[in-house]
């Protein structure tokens, strides 16, 4: 039977891993849900930001609040000129997951050509650095990191509810000729959602370019568990990817920490297909 | 008299320098060139250790034909890309056997792979030497010869040397903590290492597997610190040995001793918690290795080729060296039976001893497997270097306790 | 089978004899190996396709199904000595009920649809692939096939590899052309434009859609086994990586994932591309060349190599007249015997969305032969009357009948075919199917159960009826809302129904359209169908109905001839005020 500081520091752990499922989740689902576009990429970006902290850390000397600062105007440009592609072409969101994931090998061949196949790591200081609480530890890097996607969502969600571009932009997203009658113009509202999505892309990379180590197949690693919590999440819902992202990460630490950990995703899913199928309306 | 002196010296002199040219145009390799066919990963996920098994490769053919190639042909080496798929590698053996119609097969990179390419190489009886294969057990054909020379029972052999090593310090860890991903190699020598634990009556309080491509170990670092046995275990593939150090330390917790299986030797050598890891290997840079074959000529060529591909770490070890030792059964191979039939060469190479870069390898035993050649080596001052056996250690180096 | 139909079967039967040939003949074992590669993909994609891509159903779980065939040939032939080809059996029965069970749960619930049917079925991989890499079934090792005898249909084992993908490949095309051009097909074609109309029309979704699964996931189990052979050497890694998933498709949607050839033409693409540079020096930047060809085929292509080449093809040559149909068909009379006309009768219906009370214990009934207006203020329930009449909601409570027969508790599409039709107020054709289609679907799966010739004829003569011959074959967004409209009528009417509700159909129209659409109702209530039309506009109930029934909150608060009820004050209170009853 596993000790309450066990199950304690287990759940701690779950919830500062769910917070980067969080984050990652957030852009994908804000342009997933509003721009009703796939973007399979959105995790090529995240890895390209992680290489370029990197790169700005180890060759420039940059400190990675510094590098992330630099990235943030570079990737807001990506995505703006990736939706650019989209709406030239009038891509849909049939034909953009294909799009995306053209798009994401191209920047995995990229990657691979300038940093090489092999490993990186981006050694900080505060890689190691815990804070204690109790007998508990947490960890100061993944503090942050879910502390930064906390802020995003709500930042995110106030945005849409009361700015008057959110507001725009999910009413776009609803039903795009009406608000288009009301004089919401849809294409500079998604151009600008576009770049906050890459931007936020970009930030996640920032952090896991300083937790974990970094190799170009790594953009495949989040594919699968970043989608689910998007989905139970909820399409253009931030808080609800935040959310989501917790509760996946907790439900997947917390089966480790009990039985044997080849098992958690297994408990993960489950929990997940059985919200799903009972009470879809929670969804 | 003097001038005819002088005339035969110069003679001599121009004799000499004409004998001296025209045998060294005869030993350039000529002819249509010996084509030697493989794939490795070039992308995927496995690519960031095949980068390494390609500049092997690569230097070896060079400096094959710098000499006199093989039978004095130039050599050429066909590399195709398998995509870390062993599928594709399947069928790109095939390629190379029936379309490309190579002379003889290299191994691909990583165990999967190299099942796949051995199933091919056996339908069309070709030798094929390989590099990286981690489960004897299941390699039955014939005319297969590995250079990861872990013996025919490694589940067995590793962790006793590996524990044999920590029994000779002057504090023998009385428990062993075991943590392994479910990578089939990985996953087999791990569940060997508790066997072998627990008959030497080592208590295991914690026996862990994971998933291979697990992104969060805080869960299982608590697990371990609760466990705080005097080793720990770690049957990692790559980086899970270094996610799991950090993770461990974020709890403010290091393990007085931790073993790593298959880790990517840079990373973890370098790395502020990789302080005194150990591991195992068949090759290091430093003496008595440097002094086997090739090891001199091939170990700087690797380190500046290397360093040129911007590899973070470029170093000879497990992995290039056993990468050279299999190029050098090949060459061996040809150039004492001078053939290039695949079965003139299997036969030779199972009744001879062939001295390679990481020691003398022989194929007689069970499944082709000779002796275990793997050594325990540790993290000492940012570098590897062989702490056990004895007679392989580094100059003056041992196993330091924590 | 059609002569279209023939002429597609000879195509792939020359097609399965020239390749099988190929091989007989002695192909290098590389180009024998690379094009069962391509047959797996061709026969993983077409598959996924015959049912996400007809119905709509984005699955993500393809994967799932493949490495439970992969499983089951490993573990059987290993384990238990089974020799290989009736693993195979095994392998697309097992995964063919793994895909009915979870359809089975997943389906009956309205809400997993789109995205999240979509992470169902990828929860679904991953939870497989869980206890496979848990259990004995891998546990970890991997399975190692390479002691496994190889049937010799062959000289080489790649060669018999070779004509089991091949074999494969062929079946399940010609199991997507099969698909597509029958009842099966139409309907999930039909699921995927509008499932609920489909079901009111008449399509069983539930069925096909398990059915379609099913059938998808069996294959899908058949071309794991035979990969397994093929690798040799199966682990938990490489049969469940998002590579499958994913790779369907995208195949799937580069070649068009509604025709039966698309995923087989985009598989051959993409499966080509991948060995398109696999030599060394040129892997990392080849690959990214393929990714640039694909983006750039898809996004001058948006809807699918093999749509698009069509839709070029018939621009090239003149399309075909269809002859004009025969004049008026009658309706109830001159059909099957045994269908008398019966009352439509609702007894105390109650009906709730959350905490709103849309209907309180409402009666009516629509007596054969009746025209019955159904009119109120809005939000009165009128459209929620018809909802639950033809069994697009349950009601909670109350008795709803044709005749004899309880419709309540019934499937919608059940109640179609006892013969209660219905049209939508905001028209809801099926946008992918042109006028004549939608018509003919109509009548292939209402009361009237046609042929598909039937149902073309039938579909052109209620065209006709409608107004709307000379539209037959433009597609809903290229019709006006009164187009639109008349369609909804067609398509009503082309069910046979014994009863038909009407939704609102003159909203919207101009007074020349609205004298038009009360002779056409007129014309359907001659025929001998019972009319229950719902109506704001005054004037046309007045002059239609028989009989009015007047809903206020959910509530009849009056009922009679339409002069009477129209005038009883509580009536005239609900719909101009106090001040006004007088």
């Amino acid at each position: 039977m596993p000790s309450l500081t066990l199950l304690g520091q287990a759940l701690v752990s779950g919830l500062l891993a769910g917070g980067i499922y969080g984050l990652l989740a957030l852009g994908l689902s804000l342009s997933w849900g509003l721009l009703r576009l796939v973007n399979l990429a959105h995790f090529a970006l995240a890895l390209l930001g992680a290489y370029l902290t990197y790169q700005l850390g180890t060759a420039y000397h940059l400190s990675p609040w510094l590098a992330a600062a630099a990235i943030v105007p570079l990737f807001f440009l990506l995505g703006l000129g990736l939706h650019a592609v989209f709406t030239y072409f009038r891509v849909t969101e049939f034909t953009s997951l294909l799009v995306t994931f053209g798009l994401t090998v191209i920047l995995e061949s990229l990657i691979q050509w300038f940093w090489t196949a092999d490993y990186r790591r981006y050694e900080t200081p505060y890689a190691t650095a815990s804070a204690r609480v109790g007998p508990l530890f947490i960890p100061a890097l993944e503090l942050l990191a879910c502390l930064t996607a906390a802020v995003l969502s709500l930042a995110t969600w106030a945005w849409l509810r009361f700015t008057y571009v959110g507001k725009a932009l999910r009413a776009s997203a609803e039903d795009p000729a009406m608000a288009a009658a009301f004089g919401v113009n849809h294409r500079v509202q998604g151009f600008l959602l576009s770049g906050v999505s890459a931007t936020y892309a970009g930030i996640a990379g920032a952090f896991i370019a300083l937790i974990s180590t970094l190799a170009p197949s790594q953009i495949w690693a989040w594919v699968g568990v970043v989608f689910a919590v998007v989905i139970i999440g909820g399409l253009a819902n931030p808080v609800g990817a935040l959310l989501a992202g917790l509760l996946i990460g907790v439900s997947e630490s917390v089966t480790m920490a009990v039985v044997t950990p080849a098992w958690a995703p297994l408990v993960a899913f489950s929990v997940l297909i059985l919200i799903l199928v009972a009470r879809p309306e929670r969804v | 008299m003097i001038s005819l002196q002088r005339l035969g010296c110069r003679g001599v002199v121009a004799a000499l320098v004409l004998l001296g040219f025209v045998t060294t145009v005869a030993a350039a390799p000529s002819g249509p060139p010996v084509r030697i066919g493989s794939t490795l990963a070039l992308t995927g996920p496995l690519a960031p250790t095949a980068l390494l098994h390609k500049i092997a490769g690569e230097i070896y053919v060079e400096e094959l034909n710098k000499a006199n190639g093989l039978l004095g042909r130039p050599v050429e080496w066909v590399l195709l890309d398998d995509q870390s798929k062993p599928d594709v590698a399947r069928s790109l053996y095939e390629k190379l056997i029936t379309v490309d119609k190579v002379d003889l097969l290299m191994g691909p990179y990583a165990t999967s792979a190299i099942l796949a390419a051995m199933g091919v190489a056996q339908r069309y009886q070709k030798m094929l030497p390989h590099h990286t294969f981690g489960m004897p057990h299941l390699a039955k054909y014939e005319m297969h010869f590995p250079t990861a020379a872990f013996g025919p029972e490694p589940q067995r052999t590793l962790p006793t040397t590996v524990f044999d090593a920590l029994a000779a310090t002057s504090k023998p860890p009385r428990s062993v903590a075991i943590v392994t991903s479910k990578f089939p190699s990985a996953q087999h020598q791990s569940s060997g290492a508790k066997e072998v634990a627990e008959k030497r009556g080592l208590k295991v309080p914690l026996y862990l597997e994971y998933e291979f491509g697990t992104r969060d170990f805080g869960a299982i670092a608590a697990r371990i610190k609760d466990a705080s046995a005097d080793v720990l275990w770690i049957g990692a593939l790559g980086l899970d040995g270094n996610q799991i150090l950090e993770a461990l330390k974020k709890l403010d917790y290091t393990p007085p001793r931790h073993f790593h299986l298959f880790p990517a030797p840079g990373p973890l050598a370098v790395a502020p918690y990789g302080k005194l890891a150990l591991s195992s290997t068949v090759f290091e840079e430093h003496p008595p290795f440097l002094g086997n074959p090739g090891a001199a000529r091939l170990v700087p060529l690797f380190r500046e080729r290397a360093a040129r591909a911007n590899v973070p770490y470029p170093h000879v070890d497990t992995q290039a060296g056993g990468s050279f030792a299999a190029w050098q059964l090949l060459e061996a191979a040809v150039t004492a039976t001078k053939s290039l039939d695949d079965k003139v060469l299997g036969q030779w190479l199972r009744k001879n001893r062939v001295p390679t870069l990481i020691g003398t390898l022989r194929f007689d035993g069970p499944n082709n497997y000779g002796d275990d050649l793997f050594k325990v080596k540790q993290v000492q001052d940012g570098k590897w270097v062989v702490v056990w056996p004895r007679e392989f250690a580094a100059p003056g180096a041992r196993l330091l306790p924590p | 089978m059609s002569p279209a139909g023939r002429r597609v079967a000879a195509a792939l039967a020359a097609a399965g004899i020239g390749l099988g040939a190929l091989a007989a003949a002695g192909l290098p074992a590389f180009y024998e190996s690379f094009l069962y590669l391509i047959f797996s993909w061709i026969a993983l994609a077409t598959s996924w396709a015959i049912f996400s891509g007809y119905a709509g159903y984005f699955s993500f779980g393809h994967g799932a199904f493949f490495g439970a065939g992969m499983y089951t040939t490993a573990t059987l032939t290993t384990a238990l000595d089974v020799p290989f080809l009736p693993t195979l059996l095994a392998a697309g029965g097992l995964a063919a009920l793994l895909g009915a069970g979870v359809g089975a749960v997943v389906f009956r619930v309205k809400r997993l649809r789109g995205e999240l049917f979509a992470l169902l079925t990828l929860a679904v991989t991953f939870v497989l692939a869980t206890i496979v890499l848990n259990t004995r079934i891998d546990g970890g090792p991997g399975v190692y096939l390479s002691a496994v005898p190889m049937p010799g249909l062959l000289a080489s084992p790649t060669g018999t590899l070779y004509l089991l993908g091949l074999g494969l490949a062929l079946a399940t095309v010609g199991a997507a052309y099969a698909v597509a051009h029958s009842r099966l097909g139409l309907g999930l074609f039909a699921i995927h434009d509008d499932e609920d109309v489909a079901e009111v029309e008449g399509v069983p979704t539930f069925r096909y859609k398990l059915a379609a699964f099913a059938l998808s996931a069996g294959i899908a189990g058949v071309a794991g086994g035979i990969h397994a052979m093929y690798v040799s050497y199966v682990t938990v890694g490489e049969t469940f990586s998002i590579t499958v998933p994913l790779y369907v498709v995208l195949m799937s949607v580069l070649g068009g994932a509604r025709h039966w050839l698309g995923p087989a033409v985009g598989a051959t693409l993409i499966g080509a591309s991948l060995f398109a540079f696999t030599g060394g020096q040129q892997a990392i930047l080849g690959r990214a060349v393929v990714a640039l060809a694909l983006i750039l085929v898809i996004l001058l292509l948006p809807e699918g190599v093999v749509p698009a080449a069509l839709r070029r093809w018939r621009a090239w040559r003149p399309a075909a007249r269809e002859a004009p149909a025969s004049a008026t068909p009658a309706l109830v009379s001159d059909r099957q015997p045994g269908r008398e006309a019966a009352a439509l009768e609702c007894h105390d219906v109650w009906k709730a969305f959350g905490g709103i009370q849309a209907l309180r214990g409402v009666s009516l009934q629509v007596a054969p032969g009746e025209i019955v207006g159904l009119v109120g203020p809005n939000g009165s329930g009128k459209t929620t009357l018809i909802n639950v009449a033809s069994g697009h909601y349950a009601a909670d409570r109350g008795r709803i009948a044709l005749g004899a027969v309880t419709l309540a508790g019934r499937p919608a599409h059940a109640i179609a075919g006892l013969g209660v039709s219905r049209t939508y107020q905001i028209p809801r054709p099926f946008a992918h199917f042109t006028a004549l289609e939608n018509v003919a679907l109509a009548a292939t799966f209402g009361a009237a159960r046609c042929s598909p010739p039937q149902a073309r004829a039938e579909a052109r003569r209620w065209l006709e009826f409608t107004g709307l011959g000379r539209r037959a074959t433009a597609l809903p967004h290229e019709l006006n809302l009164h187009e639109r409209k008349f369609l909804e009528l067609a398509r009503a009417l082309a069910g046979r129904p014994r009863v038909i509700l009407l939704d609102e159909v003159l909203s919207g129209l101009n007074p020349a359209e609205v004298a038009g659409a009360i002779r056409l109702i007129r014309q359907i209530h001659a025929g001998g169908v019972a009319i229950l039309f719902v109506e704001h506009l005054m004037r046309a109930v007045l002059e239609l109905a028989h009989r009015v029934v007047v809903l206020n909150e959910g509530e009849v608060i009056a009922e009679g001839r339409p002069h009477e009820a129209m005038r009883a004050p509580r009536v005239v209170e609900v719909y101009l005020g106090r001040t006004h009853v007088a």
